[in-house]
C-alpha cells in the first residue's frame, strides 16, 4: 500500500497511475487455497530431488533452496530443451487431439473403482485441468470406496528426456533425509523409468499422513506424478484409513496409462516448457560429497555419502566411535544479493573478504534432542559454502550423542578450504 | 522454531500472501492470469522448500515477492530467447463476462503489456509494490541509474497510451 513519504513525492499522473494499478491489481482474485496446495506439491518436488543423494547430476538449482530467487531457477538452454520435447512428442502423435478436464477426471475415477477390482466411489472436491487452457493438466480430487475418504491427485507436464531432473525425480530419495516405508524403481517395457516412494506427509511422521506417490518419465519427457494420501488433504485432515486406495503395483500401473502421456501431448509446446537441469549456478563443478571426504578429519567411519555427481549439495554421515553425526554442506555461487539476510552486522570478516557466520541451535526437522551445528561463509565473489553438522545419523531421528563428531572449528577448516573453489 | 511450527508458519504466511503474490503477477504479466498463477505457485513452491530459512528472514513478504519478480523476469528471459516478439496482446479477461472489468482496468493493461517486460517490471514495484528506486533496483539486480532510466521510459510510454484514461483518478 502506498507509502506517505513516497506518495508524496508523485506528481499527478503518478498519483493517478497508482491508484489505477492498485484498482487493476485489487479486482484480480483466485482460489488461493489452490494456488498454496500446488505451490506446496511443487515444493515437495523441489525436496524430494534435493534429499535424493542417490543419482549422478547436479542438484544446481535444487540445493539453492530458498536463497536468492533468481538463483532458484533452472538456466541452460530452454530452446534446446523445448525443441527435443516438442520433436519427441510430435514424432509420437503430429496432431494431438486435447484432452479435456473431465477424461483426465473421468479416468481418475475409473483407476480408482474398476481398476482397483471395486463397483463403487465417491467422488468430492474434483478439480481438474484440462489441455485446452495452455497450462499443464491436473486432476484432483477426495475418493472415498467407504473405507476413508483419500485425497488423490494426478498432474502432467514435461520435463528434459535423459536431463538429471528427469533421474532424480524417479530415485529414491537417500534415507538419511527422508523416510519411508518402501521405495523402488523400475523401468517399463517402453522405456519408461517410475518410481513408486511409500512415505509420509510429513518426513518427522509426527503426524503419520501416508503420502505415496508414483514418478513416471517417459523416454520423450512426458513426466506424470501420481499422489495419495490415507487421508482426505494432503495436510491438517485426519487419517481416514489405513493405507491409501492404491497398492503400490497400482500406482505404478495407473501412472504408466497412456491418457495421461495423451494429455502431456496435447499441452501447448511453450506452456510449462521444460527446465533444463544445470550446474552453472553452482559455478564450480566439483563434486560437494567427495570434497568434503577428503576435508572431514582423519579417523572417522563414513557409513553414507551423498551423491558424487552432485555439485551443489553433498553430505557424509560419520562416526567417531560414539555415534553417528551427518554433515552436510551446499555450495552456491552468486549469493552476492542476499548477503546482508545471511551475514549480520556482527559477522566476522576475513583479511580476504569472506564473511563467517556460525550458529549453534536446534535442529530443524523435530528429531528429538538434536543440535544443528552451522559454519556459513561467503567469498568477495558472491561464492557461499555453509556446512552443517548434526548430533544423529539424520535430522529427524534422535540424538545419537551430545553434539556433532565435529567441532565448530573443524567445520569451520572445511567451509572455507580453497578445495570448494 | 520447531518444525510444527515452522509448517504452520510456512501454511499461514503462503494463505495469507498467495492473494496479494497473485495479484501482483496479474500486473506484471498485464492481465495473463494462467501464467500468473503459475508464476506464483513457482515462488511458493520456493518457499515453501525453503521456508526453515526463510522465515528468519527480517521480511518474508517482501522476500517472495522478490523471488515472484524474478521468477517472472528469468521466465521473459526464457520465452526472449526463443520467441520472436510480436504486438499480440497477452490473454486478457473477456470484458463481456459476468463481473467483467471496467473497461479503465482493461486500459490499464492493455496500456502496461505495451511496456517491454522489465519496464513493466519497474513501474509495478515502483506504484503497486510502493518500493523505492533502490529496492526496486535491488530487486531487479540492476543499478539504481538503469531503475530510473526505465521508469522514466515507462511513464512517458504509459502516459501516450493512457492519456487523459486515468483522470478519473484524479484527486479531488
Amino acid at each position: 500500500m502506498p507509502n506517505a513519504q513516497h506518495s508524496d513525492l508523485l506528481d499527478p499522473f503518478e498519483e493517478r497511475l497508482t491508484a489505477g494499478l492498485h484498482d487493476a491489481g485489487n479486482a484480480f482474485e483466485t482460489d488461493r487455497a489452490a494456488l498454496v496446495d500446488a505451490g506446496a506439491l511443487k515444493g515437495r518436488r523441489r525436496l524430494l530431488r534435493r534429499r535424493n543423494a542417490a543419482v549422478v547430476g547436479s542438484a544446481a538449482g535444487i540445493a539453492l533452496v530458498g536463497v536468492g530467487g533468481a538463483l532458484l531457477l533452472p538456466s541452460g538452454d530452454p530452446a534446446k530443451a523445448r525443441g527435443s520435447a516438442a520433436t519427441s512428442t510430435l514424432a509420437s502423435a503430429s496432431a494431438p487431439t486435447p484432452v479435456s478436464a473431465e477424461t483426465l477426471t473421468g479416468t481418475l475415477e475409473h483407476e480408482l473403482v474398476v481398476g482397483r477390482g471395486g463397483t463403487y466411489g465417491g467422488f468430492t472436491k474434483i478439480e481438474a485441468r484440462g489441455t485446452d487452457e495452455g497450462l499443464s493438466p491436473y486432476v484432483r480430487l477426495v475418493f472415498d470406496d467407504g473405507k476413508g475418504a483419500a485425497a488423490v491427485s494426478v498432474t502432467m507436464d514435461r520435463i528434459q528426456p535423459g536431463s538429471d531432473d528427469a533421474r532424480q525425480i524417479t530415485t529414491c530419495p537417500g534415507k538419511a533425509f527422508t523416510h519411508y516405508d518402501a521405495c523402488g524403481t523400475s523401468r517399463l517395457a517402453d522405456g519408461s523409468v517410475v518410481m513408486v516412494l511409500q512415505g509420509y506427509e510429513y518426513p518427522d511422521r509426527r503426524v503419520d499422513t501416508k503420502w505415496w506417490n508414483a514418478e513416471l518419465v517417459t523416454p520423450q519427457g512426458q513426466h506424470v506424478s501420481l499422489n495419495e494420501w490415507n487421508a482426505a488433504a494432503e495436510k491438517d485432515s485426519p487419517i481416514t484409513r489405513p493405507q491409501p486406495p492404491f497398492s503400490a503395483a497400482q500406482l505404478r500401473k495407473v501412472a504408466a496409462s497412456k491418457i495421461w502421456r495423451d494429455a502431456i501431448d496435447a499441452m501447448p509446446v511453450n506452456s510449462n516448457s521444460p527446465t533444463t537441469p544445470s550446474s552453472s549456478s553452482t559455478g564450480a563443478a566439483v563434486s560437494v560429497t567427495s570434497t568434503l571426504r577428503t576435508l572431514v578429519p582423519k579417523g572417522l567411519a563414513v557409513s553414507e555419502a551423498g551423491d558424487p555427481g552432485d555439485t551443489g549439495f553433498g553430505y557424509l554421515v560419520v562416526d567417531d566411535g560414539k555415534g553417528k553425526t551427518l554433515v552436510q554442506v551446499n555450495v552456491q555461487a552468486d549469493m552476492a544479493d542476499v548477503e546482508g539476510e545471511l551475514f549480520g552486522s556482527d559477522a566476522e570478516v576475513l583479511a580476504d573478504g569472506t564473511k563467517v557466520a556460525t550458529h549453534q541451535g536446534p535442529g530443524e526437522k523435530g528429531g528429538t534432542g538434536v543440535v544443528m551445528w552451522t559454519v556459513d561463509t561467503m567469498r568477495p565473489d558472491g561464492s557461499r559454502v555453509v556446512i552443517s553438522a548434526f548430533n544423529s545419523g539424520a535430522q529427524d531421528t534422535a540424538a545419537t550423542r551430545k553434539s556433532p563428531a565435529l567441532t565448530m572449528k573443524q567445520l569451520r577448516e572445511i567451509a572455507l578450504s580453497p578445495k570448494w573453489r | 522454531m520447531r518444525r510444527q511450527e515452522r509448517a504452520d508458519a510456512y501454511e499461514e504466511f503462503a494463505a495469507a500472501r498467495a492473494g496479494h503474490l497473485y495479484r501482483s503477477a496479474c500486473l506484471l504479466t498485464a492481465g495473463d492470469t494462467h501464467l500468473a498463477e503459475d508464476l506464483v505457485q513457482e515462488t511458493l513452491g520456493k518457499l515453501y522448500v525453503g521456508w526453515g530459512r526463510l522465515s528468519r528472514v527480517g521480511n518474508p513478504a517482501g522476500y517472495a515477492q522478490t523471488v515472484l519478480t524474478r521468477t517472472y523476469l528469468a521466465h521473459q528471459r526464457r520465452r526472449s530467447s526463443t520467441e520472436r516478439a510480436t504486438d499480440l496482446l497477452p490473454d486478457l479477461p473477456d470484458p463481456g463476462a459476468p463481473g467483467a472489468d471496467t473497461p479503465l482496468r482493461l486500459t490499464l493493461l492493455q496500456a502496461l503489456s505495451r511496456l517491454p517486460a522489465k519496464d513493466r517490471t519497474v513501474v509495478v514495484l515502483r506504484y503497486w509494490e510502493d518500493r523505492s528506486v533502490e529496492e526496486t533496483a535491488d530487486v531487479m539486480q540492476v543499478s539504481s541509474a538503469a531503475v530510473r532510466t526505465r521508469c522514466v521510459r515507462a511513464l512517458g510510454r504509459l502516459r501516450e497510451l493512457l492519456g487523459e484514461n486515468l483522470d478519473e483518478y484524479a484527486r479531488p
